[in-house]
């Protein structure tokens, strides 16, 4: 039985719209290897699939928050080995300015994060989402979700 | 033609401005600097300046129902400007357009009074030039090694989000302020596109790419993941709302803060933000006694510091403090304008009415062209962690020059 079959039901309300941002080559391939090897993971996880993490900025996730997902992360190629050439590494230094900006507010910085996955590895992308789910629901545990202050 | 400006919360900058609409005799302009006084009749044309709150909406939708026209003038009132910053501490600046419907906005900080004149006239106001094709400057597009809070004045040529010193330019457009004149990035009053401090931090953040960030061991995904604890790239920029929201804030989806509140609406505004940026934000502030305000906050913390002054920079300053004290006298007599020659001169020594040009140790570019320029040139100084304080004003810093705490009494 994985974690998140055991979260609080309270908290398990409030996290219905995970949107995770799949680069197309080590993010979605590593999905897809899970999904060949017919592993669960969280429904409440939104996969959009992206050419690469490098085009998810800001923009995309404040339209997704503003939209009613209640967390973004991404997911992109382990470090290094980005197909095009660094956009994993420039996304996470925009992520990690949405972390500190969120900081500033006043919210957790959980509800905005960068993951990196193996396409011939399936438990990676899986592993990611529940890490997701474990941090979010820590998060609002803690301080609330971030529709509370909208 | 009837116009009626209305004052509303906050600094009187906009509001003062607008007091230049009487050198045109077409406009027959009143002045109400108390809107809760007003006899509620009808108006041809309705100029708001000022930040807005919720309580005010009553006022404001009756103002909707009696005038033909009403315009937003100046940023506080379009989207909260400058002020906007406190609702990081709970406080609820709403931009106008979130209280009452069908408005006409001109931002900037300060408001420019030829596009008012445009709106009042009903003309269209001109399509907007990009900030970036009017600078001197040009970009090279390499990723930054470090974050840069000063700089040195000698690179001209360079862009300065290049040089690794944050400038808003990239996402404004052309204004009559223009701060990037007198060596101080853009803030972006003027905004080119939607949401462009979300846009800017987009960009900004791309920028830093050679700047190391944190990693640490995804244990669940046996990966590699984004890290928590703090980084080169969360020091470089202390204050991410302050620098990228600066007049924005209220309008970009971002949710309201909720840190709790330590004062007043005026000192939760400062706390937070970085010493560097306390000239300018008093200068922003505007109301009649910014130019005393920023001096005060400068002298306190040189004369804590041993940071030299010239005796050039001194008598450029006591100037100023002149003129401010004139400027005070020209606003209560209504006099247009001697108002419009004061702030000429105010212009000549402080930049712009933003006072972009003063800095602690003195100025950024040069007054006079026969001026020696080293005689007051500002120099980069060092952040030193402790508590200043001068008259009216008190403020602590820790080390890293974030405003701790503030007190500003009266004015």
């Amino acid at each position: 039985m994985s974690d998140y079959e055991t979260i609080d039901e309270t908290i398990q309300d409030k996290i219905q719209n995970l949107v995770v941002f799949m680069c197309n080559e080590c993010g979605q391939g590593s999905a897809n290897t899970a999904g060949v090897a017919r592993m669960g993971y969280d429904p409440a996880i939104r996969i959009i699939r992206v050419q690469c993490t490098g085009q998810i900025g800001p923009i995309q996730i404040m339209d997704a928050l503003n939209n009613g997902a209640d967390a973004v992360a991404c997911v992109g190629c382990c470090l290094g080995a980005c197909h095009f050439f660094n956009g994993n590494i420039l996304s996470m230094h925009r992520i990690k300015l949405m972390k500190k900006l969120f900081k500033e507010l006043g919210y957790s910085d959980q509800f905005v994060n960068q993951y990196t996955s193996r396409a011939a590895e399936g438990e990676t992308a899986v592993g990611d989402f529940e890490d997701i789910v474990d941090r979010l629901s820590t998060a609002i545990k803690e301080e609330g979700t971030i529709k509370d202050g909208c | 033609m009837d116009v009626k400006v209305f004052q509303f919360n906050g600094c009187n900058k906009c509001f003062n401005e607008s007091l230049l609409l009487k050198l045109d005799s077409e406009y027959n302009v009143e002045f109400i600097s108390e809107p809760k006084k007003w006899k509620e009749e009808k108006i041809e044309t309705a100029v708001i300046t000022g930040y807005v709150l919720p309580t005010d909406k009553e006022l404001l939708s009756k103002i909707r129902s009696k005038a033909n026209k009403v315009i937003a003038y100046g940023s506080c009132t379009v989207s909260g400007g400058v002020f906007a910053l406190a609702n990081q501490h709970g406080h609820e600046i709403t931009p106008l357009k979130g209280l009452i419907d069908d408005i006409i906005e001109i931002e900037g900080c300060l408001g420019e009074v030829d596009e008012l004149k445009s709106v009042i006239n009903g003309e269209e106001l001109m399509k907007p030039k990009k900030l970036c094709d009017l600078c001197i400057r040009r970009a090279t597009c390499e990723y930054l090694d470090k974050v840069h809070r000063q700089i040195e004045l000698e690179n001209e040529e360079t862009c300065f989000n290049d040089l690794g010193f944050l400038c808003n330019g990239f996402v404004s457009r052309e204004c009559k302020e223009r701060c990037i004149d007198y060596n101080t990035p853009c803030r972006g009053c003027k905004q080119l596109v939607e949401r462009p401090g979300i846009r800017m931090l987009g960009m900004f953040g791309t920028l830093m790419g050679n700047i190391e960030v944190a990693t640490e061991h995804s244990v669940k995904g046996a990966t590699d993941k984004l890290g928590d604890e703090d980084d080169d790239v969360t020091r470089s920029l202390p204050d991410i709302l302050g620098n990228f929201f600066r007049f924005t804030f209220t309008t970009s989806g971002l949710p309201k803060g909720r840190i709790p509140s330590s004062g007043t609406l005026l000192e939760d505004l400062f706390t937070g933000r970085l010493i560097e940026e306390l000239p300018l934000i008093t200068g922003l502030l505007g109301g009649d006694k910014s130019i005393s305000l920023t001096l005060k906050i400068i002298e306190s913390y040189e004369k804590a510091n041993q940071i030299e002054v010239s005796e050039q920079t001194m008598k450029y300053r006591e100037d100023l403090i002149k003129l401010e004290e004139k400027l005070y006298e020209a606003i209560e007599k209504e006099d247009a304008k001697q108002y419009k020659e004061i702030t000429e001169k105010i212009r000549q020594i402080a930049g712009n009415m933003n006072l972009s040009n003063v800095f602690f140790g003195g100025f950024k570019s040069k007054i006079n062209e026969e001026d020696n320029f080293e005689e007051y040139k500002t120099q980069i100084f060092e952040v030193v962690e402790g508590t200043y304080k001068n008259g009216s004003v008190e403020y602590s810093i820790d080390s890293e020059g974030i405003i701790k705490e503030i007190k500003i009494r009266e004015g």
